[in-house]
């Protein structure tokens, strides 16, 4: 019998030297509760990983550089992008002169803010797909996990041969951790008592004999279509937020914009003046000016961004049975055709 | 010894083959015992050629789209996903150009958006080449953005996981060269594994720097590819743009097409549905008139409003029950406040319902009068009063009133002021019935379809001439105006010292000139580039379509005039056809003269704009030629009275004048002769002026013991300097230049006797005898547009451009160069690894 690879269990130590083992918050591949703190400490977690250890491993050209790091570091050129753009359209206007540089300002004024908006928006907006398919349906396709990696020694000194990735459960369609959604019989939770939250959220019945095989291809379509409406409602929200920050009423927030919040007042002012605009342009975006599609441009744009979101939600919890010849006869226990 | 399970397997019986069924049979599975081969790979590596890059790149959106069909039935795999995101990053893209593209106003700025999208997506694609894949095959020989595909036809990047390359893709023989070409020895063991191991590092680090990168990079190359784009795109679209503007005008009626929507017609239809067959009182015709007119100038519609109440209007007035009520109105309003006792107002005012009757008994009531008849209505009234008036002084002697005074304050001169005859007068008879309706209607068509053609003219003006960013003469200025920053020499770091401050650029661009000015072969090539780019406008616009007859002499009128021409007299014939004869005047003048008339409004704006445009270009070459007359022979002043000689301290002054007044004069300062400090008492020296390298060497200016004042009476001053500078023969060099542009030349020919009748023969009260060749009436307009912009404003706003431009270049594209010398440099640093100790060979 050919068994499952698994070391939660061992206590491998390539070293003699076993005081300087490292502590691990996990042992083994752990199921993370999908909730605020814990999305945060993930996020601060990959980000610091992205910029620190992982670079350094790159640039070593480690052994143990793989695909989850380089995926990680995907987030810096975002950061560092987000940040050249703004200094692009931002930096050299302090050398114009005073009329070339209000104009050139309240445009680059307008670009930094459209990156800032870009970013919130894409990150935010997935919850407008994944929040009401996890409500509707039961599978939370955000649902973190903490892997532990074993590593190989850079040296016979070399104790710190464990670290931590942070995945999703669904991130791979093709190999989802369905083994992470099982209960914990030593604890006394029933082994399917995900799986059988979800096949009563999605109809298919309760107190089946094997709600896992039964709800496991629903999650599998459910999660690719999930990810489809993502995937393209985000960027649309995300050229949404472009489109709010070109509004003109951000000028006045401009002339004010302060990042001192140690000077109370200036800074309260501030973003009362950025609440205030904010509400403005969100008013202008969608009133639009001019005649034709400009005027009407800003409603397409939302307009797009809500569909993608809501027919991609729709399209996710909805199911097409097919009338497939082999069947699971659930009272025989058998395939019929 | 342990068993060779090999040679056991080999040894074995081989079973029968057996027929396999039509269907995956188990059974047959187990006997061939194939199942635990695994099946052979059908993955290959990807050459990359660039000629295949179109196809590549069709395949991609073709996959894209399949696994957005797959995706959308939720039977998408993890490549097909990840392609997802590409296609969402493009939607997000195009969403965000479309949405930029309608926030802009200008062809080149809602172009740029697209541009912008491109070289963003294109600069993720290019750097990862340039920058990575390029410089580590140069030097190492290994591709570390090798593709492969595996065996279900997926692309992939060969070291995308480098936990799990395919190795086996690459034959021993390829990995052997790559080796080779890595230094790897040839006599080590484990070779292929060496080199793997050499190839995954160098792929690692790779994959590192390009994150590290990349950020940087993609937005820093995306911002330069745009900056370069942008000159070729407003090119093309000026291009595009001049051409379509000539199309208008050769097919006007075909393009006056998308403005006929008819607002004229619609107003009138909707006047005639709310006022159809009421009286056509002053109110309703001021309605109709702004209806009919609201896209004409005032004057005309004016004249349109005065002919419309004469053609609407039979001139009759009706008179009502609230005639009589408006009539008493007055009357009591006239009397208020005037010391009459109530008992006096009550007894000798006829009430309401008295005057209704009135007029009823009197046969006015339902009956129409004209203007003239309202004298004999009110005498009735009047006499009416006066009878009451007696009765009561009769009855009451003591507080007896004036019939004289009653009867001065109902009477008035002006029927709006007189309380009788301004109700008399309130009502028109006419109504606007179904005669007057046809009239508006027809009129509206005629107005509607000459709003039409007037705006596809306007159309053709506005590309060619307007005062708006990218119109063909705005590109050509700013064009012109950067070669000529090339030209005369300004680099960066002078501008940058001087783009704060005009006076500044004023010295700096002095000091160029002087030094272009004496030196021949300077001058004849600035003076040649500034007569070439001068004359490229005529190229872009030209003389025989569009002209300023002032400087141009086109022989006739240009085709556009011949078009307004046309139109605007098919307007006011038609006009004149249906009784609209002081609007006609109004739009083409008395046939004698265009002077304040609509068509001279069309005319004129093209006029004024290349009058501006050219005289800021003739006075370029007017001020070079000067400064190039002053550098080679100062003393050369042809018109100076040969009774009033010059003494060198005054000719000091006046060349510094002239110079000073060529590069910073306005119009003001032709206005007031030329205001200056001198010296009162000059030196009677009359040695001649000496020049080194274009300036003059100054004996005597600034250095006046006794002070400084402007000598106002001195009008000799003014008239040779403006000889000086717009009369005498220009140099030789810059005649021989003009030359070889014949209409450059005799357009500046002609601004110089324009300066010398326009702006000399300009009348200063202060100064009243300051002219040159007699009073000339022109308007501060035509002087102002004659004197152009100064030089130093020129050069100080194209400066301000050059300088942002030259700024924001210096700083990311020096940021973008190191980026990428140390991008490529760290390639040195890249795929060490030791080598292990070579395998001797006996």
């Amino acid at each position: 019998m050919i068994l499952a690879v698994n070391n939660h269990n061992n206590k491998i130590n390539f070293s003699a030297e076993d005081k300087k083992k490292k502590s691990l918050e996990y042992n083994h591949d752990t199921l993370l509760n999908n909730n605020f703190a814990t999305r945060t400490k993930i996020g601060i977690d990959k980000l610091t990983n992205a910029l620190t250890v992982y670079p350094a491993k790159g640039l070593k050209g480690s052994k143990n550089a793989n695909f989850y790091e380089f995926l990680t570091m995907g987030t810096v050129p975002y950061i560092i992008g987000s940040i050249t753009m703004m200094s692009v359209f931002n930096s050299a206007n302090k050398h114009f002169a005073p009329f070339a540089k209000t104009k050139a300002s309240a445009l680059g004024q307008k670009m930094a803010l459209g990156v800032l908006f870009y970013g919130l928006l894409k990150s935010a907006s997935k919850s407008l797909v994944s929040k009401p398919v996890q409500m509707i349906t039961g599978i939370d396709t955000e649902r973190p996990y903490a892997k532990v990696i074993y590593e190989l020694p850079d040296d016979i000194n070399d104790t710190d041969i464990t670290s931590i990735e942070h995945h999703k459960v669904f991130e791979s369609v093709e190999f989802p951790r369905w083994d992470l959604l099982y209960g914990d019989e030593a604890k006394g939770q029933k082994r399917n008592y995900r799986y059988d939250k979800i096949a009563k959220k999605l109809g298919m019945g309760e107190n089946l004999n094997d709600s896992d095989q039964e709800v496991k291809p629903r999650i599998k379509e459910i999660v690719i279509k999930t990810n489809l409406a993502k995937n393209i409602s985000s960027y649309l929200w995300a050229a949404t937020g472009v489109g709010i920050a070109f509004q003109k009423p951000w000028e006045n927030f401009f002339n004010v914009m302060t990042f001192k919040f140690w000077k109370g007042k200036e800074f309260k002012k501030c973003l009362q003046s950025f609440g205030h605009n904010f509400v403005e342009s969100v008013k202008d975006f969608w009133k639009g000016e001019g005649k034709g599609f400009s005027k009407h441009a800003g409603k397409a744009l939302v307009g797009a961004a809500a569909l993608t979101t809501v027919l991609g939600v729709i399209n996710a919890v909805s199911h097409k049975s097919t009338n497939t010849k082999n069947t699971v006869n659930k009272n025989e226990g058998y395939v019929v055709s | 010894m342990s068993t060779n399970l090999i040679q056991n397997y080999i040894s074995k019986p081989q079973q029968p083959t057996v027929k396999p069924k039509p269907d995956f049979d188990i059974q047959q599975e187990l006997n061939n015992r194939t199942f635990i081969k695994p099946l052979k790979g059908k993955g290959k590596l990807l050459s990359g050629n660039i000629l295949y890059a179109p196809v590549d790149t069709f395949r991609d959106i073709t996959y894209s789209f399949k696994a957005l069909g797959h995706a959308a039935k939720g039977k998408a795999n993890d490549h097909e996903l990840g392609k997802l995101n590409d296609l969402g990053m493009m939607a997000g893209g195009l969403s965000i150009a479309g949405y930029l593209f309608t926030k802009k106003t200008t062809p080149l700025t809602k172009g740029m958006e697209f541009v912008g999208l491109g070289s963003f997506f294109a600069s993720m694609a290019i750097w990862p080449k340039i920058a990575i894949q390029l410089p580590a095959y140069l030097i190492h020989g290994v591709n570390v953005q090798k593709q492969y595909q595996d065996s279900f036809g997926r692309r992939k990047p060969f070291y995308q996981d480098p936990q799990f390359i395919p190795w086996d893709l690459y034959s021993d023989k390829e990995i052997d060269k790559i080796g080779d070409r890595l230094g790897v020895p040839k006599n080590i063991p484990n070779r292929r594994d060496f080199i793997q191991e050499k190839m995954r590092k160098l792929a690692v680090q790779n994959n590192t720097l390009w994150m590290l990168t990349a950020g940087f990079a993609t937005p820093i190359m995306s911002a330069l590819i745009c900056n370069q784009a942008e000159p070729y795109l407003l090119r093309y679209q000026n291009n595009q743009k001049n051409k379509k503007a000539d199309q208008i005008l050769t097919n006007l009626n075909e393009h006056a097409k998308k403005y006929q929507t008819n607002p004229a017609q619609n107003r009138i239809a909707e006047i005639i549905k709310k006022h159809g067959n009421q009286p056509i009182n002053d109110e309703l015709i001021e309605t109709i008139t702004n209806a009919l007119t609201a896209d004409i100038d005032s004057v005309t519609s004016e004249s349109f409003g005065k002919d419309l109440q004469a053609i609407l209007s039979n001139g009759r007035y009706s008179v009502s029950d609230t005639t009589a009520k408006n009539v008493t109105a007055n009357l009591q309003a006239q009397f208020a406040g005037k010391g009459f006792t109530k008992e006096f107002l009550e007894a000798v005012l006829p009430k309401e319902a008295e005057m209704i009757q009135f007029f009823k008994d009197n046969g006015f009531t339902g009956n129409s009068f004209q203007q003239v008849e309202h004298t004999e209505i009110s005498n009735k009234i009047v006499e009416e009063i006066v009878k009451r008036a007696n009765i009561f002084n009769q009855a009451h002697p003591d507080d007896a009133e004036d019939i004289g005074y009653i009867r001065e304050l109902i009477s008035a001169n002006r029927t709006e002021e007189h309380p009788i005859a301004k109700a008399l007068s309130e009502v028109r008879a006419s109504l606007l019935d179904e005669t007057a309706q046809s009239k508006l209607k027809k009129l509206a068509g005629i107005l509607d379809n000459f709003r039409a053609k007037n705006l596809a003219l306007d159309e053709y003006a506005l590309i060619k001439v307007g005062s708006a960013p990218e119109t063909v003469i705005a590109n050509y200025w700013n064009n012109v105006s950067q070669e000529l920053m090339k030209s005369l020499g300004f680099t960066t770091s002078e501008i940058e010292k001087v783009r704060f401050n005009r006076n500044l650029m004023g010295e700096l661009l002095r000091g160029k000139l002087e030094q272009i000015a004496s030196d021949k072969s300077a001058y004849d090539r600035v003076m040649g580039i500034l007569v070439e780019k001068v004359g490229a406008l005529n190229s872009q616009i030209k003389p025989n379509d569009l002209a300023s007859h002032m400087l141009t002499d086109t022989g006739s009128q240009t085709t556009y005039e011949k078009e307004v021409q046309t139109q605007f007299n098919h307007f006011a014939q038609q006009l004149r056809e249906n009784g609209f004869v002081r609007a006609a005047q109004s739009i083409i003048g008395n046939g004698q003269n265009e002077n304040g008339s609509y068509i001279r409004i069309q005319k004129a704006f093209v006029e004024d704009r290349l009058l501006g445009v050219k005289s800021s270009f003739n006075r370029l070459i007017s001020t070079l030629d000067l400064y190039r007359r002053i550098a080679t022979d100062p003393n050369k002043l042809t018109h100076i009275n040969p009774d009033l000689p010059l003494v060198r301290e005054v000719k000091e002054e006046l060349i510094e004048l002239c110079k000073i007044v060529m590069l910073e004069g306005h119009s003001s300062d032709h206005a007031t002769k030329f205001y200056m400090l001198r010296n009162p008492n000059p030196s009677t020296d009359t040695s001649p002026l000496e020049v080194a390298g274009g300036k003059v060497k100054n004996k005597y200016l600034g250095h006046a013991v006794e002070g400084t004042a402007d000598i106002s009476t001195d009008k000799y001053f003014y008239q040779n300097a403006m000889k000086f500078m717009f009369m005498d023969d220009i140099h030789p060099d810059t005649r021989a230049i003009l030359e070889r542009n014949v209409s450059i030349r005799d357009e500046f020919t002609r601004y110089r006797q324009l300066i010398i009748e326009k702006l000399g023969g300009d009348k200063y009260f202060a100064k009243p005898r300051h002219l040159i060749s007699g009073k000339n009436q022109t308007g501060s307009d035509i002087k102002f547009l004659l004197t152009g912009i100064a030089p130093d404003e020129f050069f100080f706003k194209a400066g301000q451009q050059a300088f942002n431009t030259k700024k924001w270049l210096k700083m990311f594209g020096g940021f973008g160069a190191g980026l990428l010398g140390v991008t490529v440099l760290a390639q040195f640093f890249l795929g060490r690894l030791k080598t292990p100790r070579q395998v001797k060979n006996d």
